[in-house]
Formats: structure tokens, sequence, C-alpha cells
């Protein structure tokens, strides 16, 4: 497991020099994702330790986001002043982008799985977790 | 006397350590969790939403200024740089279902990506806000860590970024699955697809709630999506 750990540290630390440099755009853990997957597609197989680790933080992802989150309420009083067209771009633009992105891709995803797709038993099966 | 010594002394230490910050969002995060299960994990009980909501109150009842809050909480905010790495795992073992779909993605992306940014850029100008304001929302869809960067790169506020991203986020987990059902899209790969492409981190954290192949689509979406903003907006808006 320590070696797993290791591992990813490893790729972040290789994003964050690269990130240091102004050539390379991207930040640390971005970069680190990549090399990961890299790596993972060059070995063809994925150590059972490391799909255990992913699996773990992955579970509590949403909670990583709390720190900064709090800073929503505790800066509130900062862009109070815009609060109308703030909450409208955000809430407005982000359905019109989940609904007009679902719709376009759902067309295009419908050929798709008509056409190949043996594997659709189990994306039926995880559509029904969709709307439970 | 020497009791109460002892137990400010306990006190000092503690507040000294990040133990008692990371503590309460480990805590409050597990109350939110439970909280949104025992409501039937419904949309609107976001346990991310929750949490934030209760440390929030924590705060103004204990007067804790925010900032020494976040520098306590500073190991959990830590451990998103190795979770945003960690993504590979489940696009890795996706990976079959992913190259199948690879169109489906590209027209995914061609969609999301644009629409994001121009629906809140022509809301927000339509609506009056100023430039600053308005080029702080433009990376709003794009994961916190990319965003910042971003939002400095064309001339946003950073703080104002991170506060943006972080309610897109919710707001696509919130209306994430609520739009699918709307539309009648059940297909976990186009809600996972365009649920990372609209709100990155937070709403991948609701699409591994859904199922692995949703939370994969999404990772992915959210991972190219980062990506390609980094690279197109800086350029799009030096035209300007």
């Amino acid at each position: 497991m320590l070696e797993q750990i290791a591992r990813v540290l490893l790729w972040l630390s290789l994003g964050e020099i690269a990130a240091k440099s102004s050539l390379w755009p991207l930040p640390a853990p971005v970069t680190g994702l990549i090399l990961l997957y890299a790596e993972l597609a060059i070995r063809g197989r994925l150590p059972d330790d490391l799909g255990i680790l992913a699996d773990r933080l992955l579970q509590f992802l949403g909670m990583l986001f709390v720190p900064a989150g709090v800073g929503v309420i505790a800066y509130l009083d900062v862009f109070k002043t815009e609060a109308t067209p703030i909450l409208a771009a955000v809430i407005g633009g982000t359905a019109i982008t989940l609904f007009v992105t679902m719709v376009v891709v759902n067309r295009l995803g419908r050929t798709i799985a008509i056409s190949r797709e043996p594997g659709s038993e189990r994306v039926e099966g995880a559509a029904r977790d969709v709307n439970a | 006397m020497s009791t109460l010594d002892l137990t400010n002394l306990t006190w000092v230490s503690l507040a000294d350590q990040p133990i008692l910050e990371t503590g309460a969002t480990v805590f409050a995060f597990l109350a939110a969790t439970r909280i949104s299960r025992l409501g039937g994990n419904h949309p609107l009980l976001n346990p991310t939403l929750l949490a934030i909501v209760l440390i929030s109150l924590g705060l103004e009842a204990t007067h804790i200024p925010y900032k020494t809050y976040l520098r306590g909480a500073d190991p959990i905010h830590f451990m998103l740089g190795p979770a945003v790495v960690l993504l590979a795992v489940p696009l890795f073992r996706q990976r079959a279902v992913i190259r199948a779909s690879a169109r489906l993605i590209a027209v995914g992306l061609g969609v999301g990506l644009p629409v994001g940014v121009l629906s809140a850029v022509g809301i927000a100008w339509v609506m009056g806000a100023r430039s600053q304001t308005i080029l702080s929302l433009a990376p709003k869809s794009v994961t916190a860590g990319i965003a910042v960067g971003i939002s400095e790169q064309i001339g946003g506020l950073q703080t104002l970024t991170i506060v943006l991203v972080i309610m897109t986020g919710i707001t696509g987990a919130v209306l994430g699955p609520l739009i699918a059902r709307l539309a009648r899209i059940d297909d976990p790969r186009v809600v996972g697809l365009t649920m990372g492409i609209a709100s990155h981190g937070i709403g991948t954290a609701r699409a591994l709630q859904i199922n692995e192949v949703a939370g994969a689509f999404s990772g992915l979406g959210m991972g190219l999506n980062g990506v390609l903003t980094a690279i197109l907006l800086p350029l799009i808006f030096q035209l300007f």
C-alpha cells in the first residue's frame, strides 16, 4: 500500500515540477493524472493495492472540497452586490450546459449503442441506478 | 487550578494543530452523509453542501475566522491533489468502454466546453456584471486547481473563481441527476460525462454515487475539459 501512495506522490511531484516551468500550462494534479494513466496503460494492468487506494480515497472525494467550499459562505459579503448576475450565470449556465450537452450526446450515444455495444446489459443495469 | 491549566494547555495545543478543524470537517461530512442517506440520497441533500453549511454555522457560532479554519483543515485540502491523480484508476478500469465511446466523448467536449463557458459569460454580461466578474466566471466548470490558473491568466479574481467553481460543482451535482431524469436520459456514460464537463470534481463525486461507469466518464469529462479549457480559454481571450 505504501508503495502505491509513493507512486501517486511521485507522479504528483513530477506534475508540480512541470507546473513550475512556465512552458507547461497544466496544474500538478492533472499532469499527475495523465502520468499515472500513461504508466497503467504501458503496464497494461492495475496493481490491486492501487485500486483499493483509489476506491477508498475517491469514496469521500466530496469531503475534500469542503474546506474550499466554506469560502462560499465566508466570502458571501464580498460579492453580494453582484449576487443576481452571479447566481443566474452559475445556476442558469450550469443547467443549460447540462441539458444541452446531455441531449446532444445522448442522440449520438443511442446510435452507437444500437450499432455495437455488446456490454449494453451492464450499462442498462447501471441506468436503473440513475433512475433509482 | 492545575486541572484548569491542563485543560487550557490541551486546548492551546489542539488549537495550534490542524486536528480540530480537520476533525470537525471529517465529522461534519460524516454527519452530512448520514443525513443525506436518511433523506434517501436526495440530490438537494448533497453531502458536500450539507457539510459546508454545518461548518459555516459552526464557524459563525464559535467566531473562528475562515482563514484560521482553512489553515487547520489543510490536510483535507492537501488530499485533493492525490485524489485527482487517482482519478486515473477509474479511467483505466473503464478504458474499453471509453475507447468504444470515443466519438461520444468528443461530442460531449465539443458541445459542453463552449456551452459551459458561453452560457455563464453570456448571462453575466446580459445582466450587467463587471468585466472582472465575467472573467472570473469563464472557467467556472473547470476543476478548482486548473480554474484558478486560468482565471489569473485571463484577468479574473482567483478568490471569486474558487467560490464560483464550488458553486457550479454543487449546482451540477444537484441538478445533474434531476436534468437527466427530466430529459429522460438514463445512459450513465452520458450523465457522467456531462456532469464531469459541467461540474468537475463535485459533479464527479456525485456521479461516482450513481455507479462506476458514470464516475469514470465524469472523471474523464472533468480531466479532458480541464486540460482543454486551460489550453483554449487563454488563447481565445488573447484575441480580445
